[in-house]
């Protein structure tokens, strides 16, 4: 078998270098632009007007919590069906979708995590102009303006947003080809069976009757005429040597939405671009579609691997969000009346009051499916952060090991490499957790198997990791190596799992392997026999501590259309095209559970996966791809994973050293001083590529990476703390600094420094040979104390920050408690009953609050309530810790060693009382040049109450 | 029983020992001897005595916590009895994964550590000896390799020296040779020269005339007979034809023989004109070539280049295997040219589903199960450290990469007691590295280190 993939090898190599030019930089060539993707080009040459769209009012229909009425398109007749919902935590969803489709359109499954609450709906008041409904509290309201179509959703006399305003809703509805034969028998018969029922419904409504009579002969006439224009694309489309069949026509769906007093947007990832979203009316929309791009460029609104539809919008006074919920291909436009002005343009509308309100303008076209939107209506960023999760869940809590470092490599080449590169962590005292395998461990990119010479015995090297308290990671893709001796092939094939291409026998690509059949995913039977593939038994020379990686997910297609699955391929009745941005999301979420079942629903799982869609925040963490070691991949790094992290993934990170190409050294160190401050840690590194363990960069550069990674560590506790807060709440770990600062402008636009939680605030160096770093500290009435040297600055202020090679800015918040382990072991489960540190900075209140959160790390137990949450506070010289969970249990080994308290002043004496009651007085430093305060050894247990003054 | 008690006690005091001052190695007990206070080892502090090994970090530079984790840059002694004894980050104390083979660094952990210093000991010791032995073995045959590495460079400079007088001699003989076809073309030039002085209308030679009549005349009878003309000359414009009887007699003047003197003032006139008819080609010597002066000459003429030919051919091999040779003399052998004997050979290893060649000094290549071979270098230099510069061989310039850059090997060489591959790995893409056993990488000074088991 092994000699097969050795001949292919040569021919993949050859046909990669063909295809994909073999050349630095993603061939834009091999992607769709708008103009290229027939839907966007038909619904993007729509102008802003009045809508077609009337709502028909009398077909209103309201029950306690939801409302209905029908929109007609004066003109082509079709009538389209709008449902409205009040959903509870001030969410309104709006549905529209035709209301007599030929067949029925594609809704998205799976993505909410159940039937979303609703809360009653009311009519304020009624004319034939229009309706107003209350949406309960607050006095917001939905006015229904019945021609044109629009609606608005007003909180007293503001206008938050506005649906239709410029008329751009458009619904392709479905259609028989007119040129085939079919089309001919099937409209006659249509129209014989229309007539029959019009007989019939004739006895019973008479008088509707005659109404619908007349619309129905206006309909067909209008239509007929409208059917006329039959453009290009609309029934098959051709892309480079690919040709997408589409059977069933047109079938796009577009709205606008406009959002007065907006001018700053985000979300909508996955793109390689700024934080703030930037207005499209000069080029292409952010398109969304998975894809495996080889190697990406910056700064554009390309489709990357990975698709949230969720867009937040955000001023001093509000945020908001729309969540899109359509699978299909997507593209997002962006405009703006204010984009363009400059500053001093700004001002001169506001001194001369000729200003219009600004306004941001979006507008969302999809291929398929049917509108069905979420307006979160926060009004605080984090409200949003709630309702979007009370939709699509949060973040799964991770295993606290996955939160430490991973070392990655395509490839560690067998199982002497994989042992010597863990011994060289010990030899430079470097902590790692998990080390991984990537596609060369395979038995020739059969996943579920191991290469029989080079990883011989796999469990002996994972015993061997094991007795290091450390872990592995090996890939395992989607693509099945069509292969009649492969086990896995051969029960999808028999099972019918596979994916159907449009004539019906198996879809079959070219990946890794070869060729490849797609497993049918989206089906859950399918899901659930995947899952039992990773059982100890099924999965042969695997244990408790192997996790799993989801690569290629998009699904990747080396010889398909823009690199992925033929949108006519089929998944049961659906075609490709309805459920292609949820493919990603469907394989992690089966090797999630399978992780979880082969524990017996114990133990965690940890799966990374490259592609993803609303709602993959609850099965794991992502990373950005195949970024490139330059400069600006590190820079871009940063408003990538705040923009998975405003819609709910947390989980994110960036190749550290950059995939493609070798990173100088000054590059590498500043890039694990950049990821050990981002969520997921891990460096990876192309096959191509030399060499790159952080030793093998001369003593000084391995000194300074093993810092950066020793930083991590020590914040270990504050970061599965957060993980723990983005589980329960749905808040972002990495944080933009307007989500804390929203009435701070100056904080808007802010990406290159980021937010971990509430209380650290990281601007790393992201500038070759750079000197010094400009950070913005935000918050008028705040202190920032420099976690390395504990100096304090002032809030709303840049600050300029001397760097050198070691230097990592960073700052905690005064006013907050992080509790830290010092004691950097080799892995953070060697650090598990290690003691913590508690750093109380105070702010100018001389208070400070934090959270200590303890589990054992890796079980479901905490679901049992086995945890221990307390909540440290310091108020009046009392630093206490206080159980902020009554009702669990759980019990640590872990004490208090050390409190230091930054903006201190020299006490007299420091006693500590504990549960028991016992009272002892506490040594202690004061450092008076920082005003730094060290307790000396308090030594109470983490998880008990105890209480500390300061006299 | 009198020892076995003095053990003992020992032992106990030994344990005592550890258990107040945990983690430090006998040369650092000076600094913790109990009394009030402890000075940290770098002098910036000082602590109550109970606070060394209390668990919580009082000095910058750890000392005061030699026995437990809580400083980030302490150092743990593991005392390893019956093994070696050294050093572990204070980090490994306590951490869960057994470290000191003696289980020191897990006296509060759940795990269960063993303790197996005195196996390890033992292993390593058999180690060592198989080491020493090696080594012992290991030098001796590179002794021997060196002597015949000697005596190698000594018959290759003495072949070296052959070759070069080779080449000396031939260079003589080789001047030698152009003279003499220099001159023979020269004698040649003439003869042909005054051969064309009568061909240009000035009166043939005697001899000229003579040795044309005696080629006409076969039977050498004095005089040419028809028979005798119509075998030797045809027709200028066809070659082919027989002259016919009357023909022959036309150029016999009539009669039917001629005697040289009529042949000089008749038919040589017309067979030197050569508009009509002439001597048949093919016929032994033309009016020139028949001249025997110039036969002579040019068969001395050809004779010479020949020769000369032969000789700057030996020349050019000789020469040839001379830089050759120096070429290989050039490269650096080792101090003693213990490497030479390597010259000229190859070493095979197979890995997986490749077989890797090391022909030391030349290349180094790859061949895959497939039967594809790839160059991983050509021989470029020795590339050890200083101190060990005969330590590591550096093949560069093998087969272009699909990313750029070529394939280059680097080939680490260890002690041991045969020759060869011992393993071959591709770490990153295009970079190999091999690992080559032989007698002559054992260096003396390993012999120094070894076991020490502290008691």
């Amino acid at each position: 078998m092994a000699t097969f993939t050795e001949r292919m090898a040569p021919v993949l190599v050859l046909w990669l270098a063909v295809c994909l030019s073999g050349t630095w930089a993603v061939d834009r060539g091999n992607f769709k632009t708008c103009d290229q993707s027939s839907f966007c080009k038909r619904q993007r040459a729509l102008k802003p007007g009045e809508s077609p769209y009337r709502a028909l009012l009398e077909t209103m229909e309201l029950t306690n919590t939801r409302l209905t009425l029908q929109l007609i398109n004066d003109n082509n007749k079709v009538r389209l069906l709008l449902e409205l919902y009040r959903l509870q935590g001030n969410i309104t969803r709006v549905k529209i979708n035709e209301l007599k489709p030929l067949k029925p359109r594609y809704e998205v499954p799976d993505v909410l995590v159940r039937e979303p609450p609703t809360e009653p709906l009311s009519v304020l008041s009624q004319d034939e102009n229009g309706v107003v409904l209350s949406l309960g509290a607050e006095s917001q309201r939905v006015i229904v303006s019945a021609r044109p179509f629009r609606l608005d959703i007003m909180e007293g006399h503001d206008v938050l947003m506005s649906l239709n305003s410029r008329g751009l809703l458009a619904f392709e509805h479905l259609r028989m080809r007119k040129d085939t034969f079919s089309y001919k028998v099937t409209s006659t018969v249509a129209s014989v069976w229309d007539n029959i029922k019009r007989v019939f419904s004739s006895q019973a409504e008479p008088e509707a009757e005659n109404k619908e009579e007349a619309d129905s002969a206006n309909q067909a006439e209008t239509a007929k005429e409208e059917e006329e224009k039959v453009e290009e694309g609309m029934w098959e489309e051709t892309f480079k040597s690919h040709s997408d069949s589409k059977p069933n026509g047109p079938s796009a769906v577009s709205l606008d939405f406009s959002l007065p007093g907006v001018e700053h947007v985000y979300g909508i990832p996955e793109h390689a671009d700024t934080l703030r979203l930037k207005t499209t009316d000069n080029g292409d929309p952010y398109r969304l579609y998975n894809l495996d791009v080889f190697q990406y460029e910056l700064y554009n609104p390309m489709a990357l691997y990975g698709a949230v539809p969720v867009m937040l919008a955000h001023n001093t006074k509000r945020t908001t969000g729309i969540f899109w919920l359509n699978a299909a291909e997507t593209w997002v436009d962006i405009s703006s009346n204010t984009a363009g002005k400059t500053v001093f343009g700004k001002m001169l509308d506001y001194v001369q009051g000729s200003s219009e309100t600004p306004q941001t303008d979006v507008r969302w076209i999809s291929e398929s499916g049917i509108i069905d939107v979420f307006l979160m209506l926060g009004p605080t960023p984090k409200d949003v952060f709630s309702q979007y999760a009370s939709l699509t869940g949060t973040q799964s809590f991770p295993p606290l090991s996955s939160l430490g470092y991973h070392q990655c490599r395509w490839n560690y080449n067998d199982q002497e490499d994989v042992r010597s590169v863990d011994a060289g962590f010990d030899e430079h005292d470097i902590p790692y957790d998990f080390i991984w395998l990537d596609i060369e461990h395979t038995d020739g990119k059969r996943y579920f198997t191991w290469d029989p010479h080079k990883f011989a015995t796999p469990k002996e090297m994972l015993q061997g990791l094991l007795e290091k308290k450390r872990k592995m990671v090996a890939i395992v893709d989607p693509h099945i190596k069509v292969d009649s001796n492969y086990k896995i092939h051969n029960e999808i094939r028999s099972r019918g799992f596979y994916v159907k291409n449009k004539d019906g026998g198996d879809y079959e690509g070219w990946c890794w392997p070869g060729s490849a059949g797609y497993p049918d995913f989206t089906r859950a039977d399918m899901r659930a026999w995947w899952a039992s593939m990773f059982a100890y038994d099924q999965y042969e020379g695997t244990m408790e501590n192997l996790y799993t990686w989801n690569d290629m997910n998009e699904p990747s297609v080396f010889n398909g259309p823009e690199v992925t699955m033929h949108k006519d391929a089929m998944h049961g009745s659906w075609e490709h095209r309805e459920v292609h941005n949820l493919y990603g999301l469907y394989v992690h979420r089966a090797t999630a559970e399978g992780l979880i079942q082969r524990s017996g629903g114990v133990e965690r799982p940890f799966v990374l996966t490259r592609a993803f869609f609303a709602g993959s925040q609850r099965y794991g963490a992502v990373w950005t791809g195949d970024n490139a070691a330059e400069w600006d991949h590190l820079k871009i790094s940063i408003p990538m994973c705040l923009s998975l992290g405003l819609v709910g993934i947390s989980f994110c990170g960036a190749d550290v050293g950059g995939f493609f190409k070798s990173p100088s050294s000054e590059l590498l160190v500043r890039w694990y001083q950049t990821g050990a401050y981002q969520p997921f840690f891990r460096a990876h590194a192309h096959l191509d590529t030399p060499r790159r363990e952080p030793w093998l960069f001369g003593p000084e550069n391995t000194a300074l990476i093993r810092e950066a990674v020793r930083q991590r560590y020590t914040f270990l506790p504050y970061w599965y703390q957060l993980f723990y807060q983005a589980y329960r709440t749905g808040e972002p770990v990495m944080r933009p600094l307007w989500v804390e600062y929203p009435q701070d402008p100056a904080t808007f636009a802010v990406d290159d420094e980021f937010l971990i939680g509430r209380d650290l605030l990281a601007h790393p160096v992201t500038e070759e040979g750079s000197r010094g770093v400009t950070a913005y500290l935000p918050g008028k009435d705040e202190f920032w104390f420099d976690i390395h040297t504990f100096q304090k600055h002032n809030g709303a202020q840049n600050l300029y920050i001397p760097v050198t090679m070691s230097s990592i800015p960073v700052f905690q918040r005064g006013g907050s408690i992080i509790p830290r382990k010092l004691r950097v072991r080799r892995s953070s489960t060697c650090m598990e009953n290690d003691p913590y540190t508690l750093f109380v900075a105070l702010n100018t209140r001389r208070s400070a609050e934090g959270e200590l959160y303890i589990d054992d790390g890796h079980t479901f137990n905490y679901e049992k309530k086995e945890f221990i949450h307390r909540k440290l506070s310091f108020a009046n010289n009392v630093l206490s810790s206080v159980n902020l969970a009554p009702d669990a249990q759980f019990t640590t080994k872990s004490w208090v060693e050390r409190v230091v308290i930054l903006g201190a002043s020299k006490p007299g004496k420091i006693t500590l009382k504990t549960a028991d009651g016992e009272e002892s007085q506490l040594d202690f430093e004061f450092d008076a040049s920082m005003s730094v305060l060290t307790i000396r050894k308090p030594g109470m247990n983490a998880g008990e109450d105890w209480k500390i003054t300061l006299k | 029983m009198h020892l076995l008690l003095i053990v003992a006690a020992f032992l106990c005091s030994g344990t005592v020992e550890a258990r107040k001052v945990r983690g430090i190695s006998s040369s650092y007990k000076r600094f913790y001897r109990e009394r009030k206070s402890f000075l940290c080892i770098d002098g910036s502090k000082m602590i109550p005595f109970e606070q060394v090994n209390d668990d919580y970090c009082d000095c910058a530079d750890g000392s005061d916590e030699p026995g437990t984790s809580a400083c980030p840059r302490g150092r743990f002694y593991c005392t390893n009895l019956g093994f070696r004894p050294h050093y572990i980050p204070s980090s490994r104390v306590n951490d869960g994964v057994c470290d000191c083979c003696d289980a020191s660094d897990e006296y509060n952990s759940h795990t269960r550590c063993q303790n197996t210093c005195w196996n390890l000991g033992q292993k390593e010791r058999a180690y060592v000896e198989g080491q020493m032995r090696t080594l012992d073995e290991g030098l001796r045959l590179k002794q021997r390799l060196i002597e015949e590495g000697v005596l190698l460079w000594r018959e290759k400079q003495a072949q070296l020296r052959e070759l070069q007088q080779a080449a000396e001699d031939l260079q003589v003989k080789l001047e030698e040779h152009r003279r003499r076809k220099h001159e023979a073309d020269q004698l040649k030039e003439q003869t042909i020269k005054s051969l064309e002085v009568g061909k240009d209308g000035f009166r043939p030679q005697n001899t000229s005339v003579t040795s044309l009549f005696q080629l006409l005349d076969n039977n050498k009878d004095g005089s040419i007979s028809v028979d005798e003309v119509k075998a030797k000359v045809v027709l200028v414009h066809d070659e082919k034809r027989v002259l016919s009887e009357d023909e022959a007699l036309v150029l016999l003047g009539g009669g039917r023989e001629m005697d040289l003197t009529k042949f000089r003032h008749t038919l040589w006139d017309i067979l030197t004109r050569g508009d009509n008819v002439k001597i048949k080609d093919g016929a032994p010597g033309g009016p020139a070539n028949e001249d025997p002066h110039l036969k002579e000459a040019d068969r001395a003429a050809e004779w010479e280049a020949t020769s000369l030919r032969k000789v700057e051919e030996a020349y050019e091999t000789v020469n040839m295997e001379i830089s050759d040779l120096q070429k290989k003399l050039d490269i650096d052998y080792g101090t003693d040219w213990e490497f030479l004997f390597l010259s000229g050979q190859c070493y095979k290893l197979q890995v997986y589903e490749y077989n890797y060649t090391l022909c030391p000094f030349n290349q180094v290549t790859q061949k895959s199960t497939t039967g594809t071979e790839v160059s991983l270098g050509m021989w470029g230099m020795w590339a050890g450290p200083p101190k060990n510069h005969y330590s590591q061989m550096v093949y560069e310039n093998g087969e272009p990469c699909w990313q750029g850059g070529s394939r280059t090997t680097t080939v680490t060489l260890t002690c041991g007691t045969e020759t060869g591959l011992r393993s071959a790995k591709e770490p990153s893409k295009c970079q190999y590295i091999m690992d080559f056993q032989t007698p002559v990488a054992c260096q003396p000074v390993l012999k120094q280190r070894g076991v020490h088991s502290e008691l």
